[in-house]
Formats: C-alpha cells, sequence, structure tokens
C-alpha cells in the first residue's frame, strides 16, 4: 500500500455531508468536494440553485494531482507543503486547501462570492474535518469476501468481453 | 489500496499504464474510451503537449456497475514515458493498485523498455512499495512491426523470472487491450477481497 486510504463510513460521511453543506449555504459557494490524495471524491454537495456540475471525478483527479505537484513543487523549494491554491478566472474562482495530509477541501464558486469569506469559513470547517477524518484511522479494514470477488469478475466480462 | 466509502458505497481503484515513451500507454486508454459505452465511462482528460506526447498524464474513469451494493469504479492512468519526466511519474504513482507495463516491440526500444521497469521499481521503492505487493500485467505492445522482437526477448529483458502475466497487443487497432485491462483489474479486484 503506497498511500493510505480513506473509508468514510456512515456517521462520519454524514458529518463530513452536513459541514460541507452547511459551508455552502453560510458561502454562496456554487460547488463543495472533499478529495483523497489519490485523486477520488469522499463526498461533493452542490448549491440548490447550482446547474449540473462538471465532471466530478476529472475534477478531482486534477486537483489531486495539481496539489501533489505543488507539493513536490514546495519541498523543492524547502517547504513542507504549499498549503492552500487559488485559481481564478473571468466568471469564477476554484479554491483548494489541505484537510491535513489525507484530503483537499475543493470549492467552486461565482466571481461575485468574496473569497475572502470563503476563506475564513473554509478554515473552520477544515478544522472539524480534518478532526473527522482523524477518528477515521481507527477503522478496521473493510472484509469483502469471495463473493465480491465473483460479482466483480462477472461484471468485468460484461465491461470487458 | 482502494479508496472504500462505505456511505456512498463506492469502491475505487486506480490502475496506472506505465512503461517507455511512445510504447502506446495512451493508444490503450483511447481504445477503451472508444470502445466502452458512454454511459459506463466518464471524460477522457489528457494532459498532453502539443505534438500528443504525454506530460502529465492522460486519466480515464470506467463504471464497473455494483457489486455486493458497492457501486465499483476503476480510474485509469497513464505516465509520461519520457525519461525527463521521472517526477510525475512518481506523483501518478500515489496510490496505485495495479500497473500494466507497457513494453515496445521495436529493436531500438529494447533498452527503453528495460530501463523503464528499472525506473518502476525504483519509484515504487521510493513510496516504500516492493514491486511484488502491486499486481501487474506486462503487455507486449507493437506486435505488427515488420521487425518486432521475439516476445521472449523482450520479456528476459523486464520480467527475467518470468513472474508476470504477458500479453501481446496491437494497441493501435485494439488487439489485446481489453484483455490486458481485464486482467489486471481481476487481479485487484482479487486482493481487494483478500484485505492485501
Amino acid at each position: 500500500m503506497i498511500e493510505p486510504s480513506l473509508a468514510l463510513y456512515g456517521d462520519a460521511f454524514a458529518r463530513v455531508d452536513r459541514l460541507l453543506e452547511e459551508l455552502l449555504e453560510v458561502t454562496g459557494v456554487r460547488y463543495g468536494l472533499l478529495v483523497d490524495r489519490k485523486g477520488f471524491v469522499l463526498s461533493h454537495k452542490e448549491a440548490l440553485w447550482a446547474p449540473r456540475p462538471p465532471a466530478l471525478d476529472s475534477v478531482a483527479t486534477l486537483v489531486a494531482s495539481n496539489a501533489a505537484a505543488t507539493a513536490a513543487l514546495a519541498n523543492m523549494l524547502g517547504e513542507r507543503t504549499f498549503s492552500e491554491q487559488t485559481h481564478q478566472g473571468e466568471n469564477g474562482t476554484l479554491y483548494v486547501e489541505s484537510v491535513g495530509d489525507q484530503a483537499l477541501l475543493t470549492l467552486i464558486f461565482d466571481v461575485a462570492v468574496p473569497l475572502g469569506k470563503v476563506k475564513v469559513y473554509a478554515r473552520k470547517s477544515i478544522v472539524q474535518l480534518a478532526a473527522i477524518l482523524e477518528e477515521l484511522k481507527d477503522i478496521p479494514p473493510v472484509q469483502l469476501d469471495s463473493d465480491f470477488s465473483k460479482g466483480a469478475n462477472a461484471l468485468l466480462d460484461d465491461l470487458l468481453g | 489500496m482502494s479508496t472504500i466509502n462505505f456511505a456512498a458505497r463506492e469502491i475505487n481503484c486506480k490502475i496506472v499504464y506505465y512503461g517507455p515513451g511512445m510504447s502506446g500507454k495512451t493508444t490503450n486508454l483511447k481504445h477503451v474510451f472508444g470502445k466502452v459505452p458512454a454511459h459506463l465511462r466518464g471524460e477522457m482528460v489528457s494532459l498532453a503537449t502539443e505534438d500528443e506526447r504525454t506530460l502529465f498524464f492522460d486519466f480515464l474513469p470506467l463504471d464497473l456497475g455494483t457489486v455486493q451494493g458497492f457501486k465499483t469504479r476503476f480510474h485509469l492512468y497513464t505516465v509520461p514515458g519520457q525519461v525527463f519526466y521521472n517526477a510525475s511519474r512518481k506523483l501518478i504513482l500515489r496510490g496505485v493498485d495495479g500497473i500494466v507495463f507497457v513494453a515496445d516491440s521495436a529493436p531500438n526500444r529494447l533498452r527503453a523498455n528495460a530501463e523503464s521497469m528499472r525506473n518502476l521499481r525504483e519509484n515504487l521503492a521510493e513510496h516504500g512499495i516492493d514491486v511484488r505487493d502491486v499486481p501487474i500485467v506486462l503487455q507486449v505492445n507493437k506486435r505488427d512491426l515488420p521487425d518486432a522482437l521475439p516476445t521472449n526477448m523482450i520479456r528476459s529483458v523486464i520480467d527475467p523470472r518470468q513472474e508476470l502475466q504477458l500479453f501481446e497487443a496491437t494497441a493501435h487497432l485494439g488487439g489485446g487491450v481489453f484483455e490486458t485491462l481485464k486482467t489486471v483489474s481481476r487481479l485487484v479486484l482479487e486482493r481487494l477481497s483478500q484485505n492485501k
């Protein structure tokens, strides 16, 4: 195993979901994602009024890869990490901040939403998100039996012939 | 190890296509993208140079379907093969669950194949992982080259102990692409159910 994996279970997942929802409500952010460092979406929320989001898989992958590249750059420059990234376009902003060493909070919002306000509330949420993820470290590994493997292999046959 | 999200009931596995530059890693993904029904795959993202050489990675998400209530998904990545992009390759190996090593059959790429496999071992070691701890499938591509080297000769420089499953391929025609992907996916899923 190269990188520890996160497993979001019932209560923890619900709490992460709720935190993202509250963050979106209070800031006016359009989309909020919690992404693991491998580029998988752990949780995501979109504002009720927001149009259909872009492909979240792709967003998560690019955000995680970008963060990994930035972290490598930080190390080369003698920093432990650069914890936040902001990309501002003509119409919107992408804001990414580390949630401990395991995950990334990714927020996408319109240009009318003040970045400073988003940062203030995001940092409050990150403290709580990091605490939830810290709890998950003690969760025992998931047990999947051989039936899972059989079922998955049947689907592989369907998908790939 | 794969990311398992219980509340959302998702299992996500990361498969990386590794190998020397121009061996056909991106071609593999393009073929999968072209053949798998649109509702079972996402967008293909390519971070490439203007002449279509992979700069950072290609990415393709595939939905396997639901197994025992878990939505199971594969994320396929390629690495940039060119020697000087090693920093990128290292980053992409982060969290890998399975690897397809795509070797080139051209005689003048024999050394590049060997160097790329050595580079893979080194990069995995830097992440603290032995090459035997992650499922790897070997794909010997470009078998339709008129001067293609014998498969055994290529294997002798990248897998001398003959430990890896090997598939011959002509990825630009689709030959061997699905067989390779299916085998590495199966190995990843088996490990998942063995909790390794």
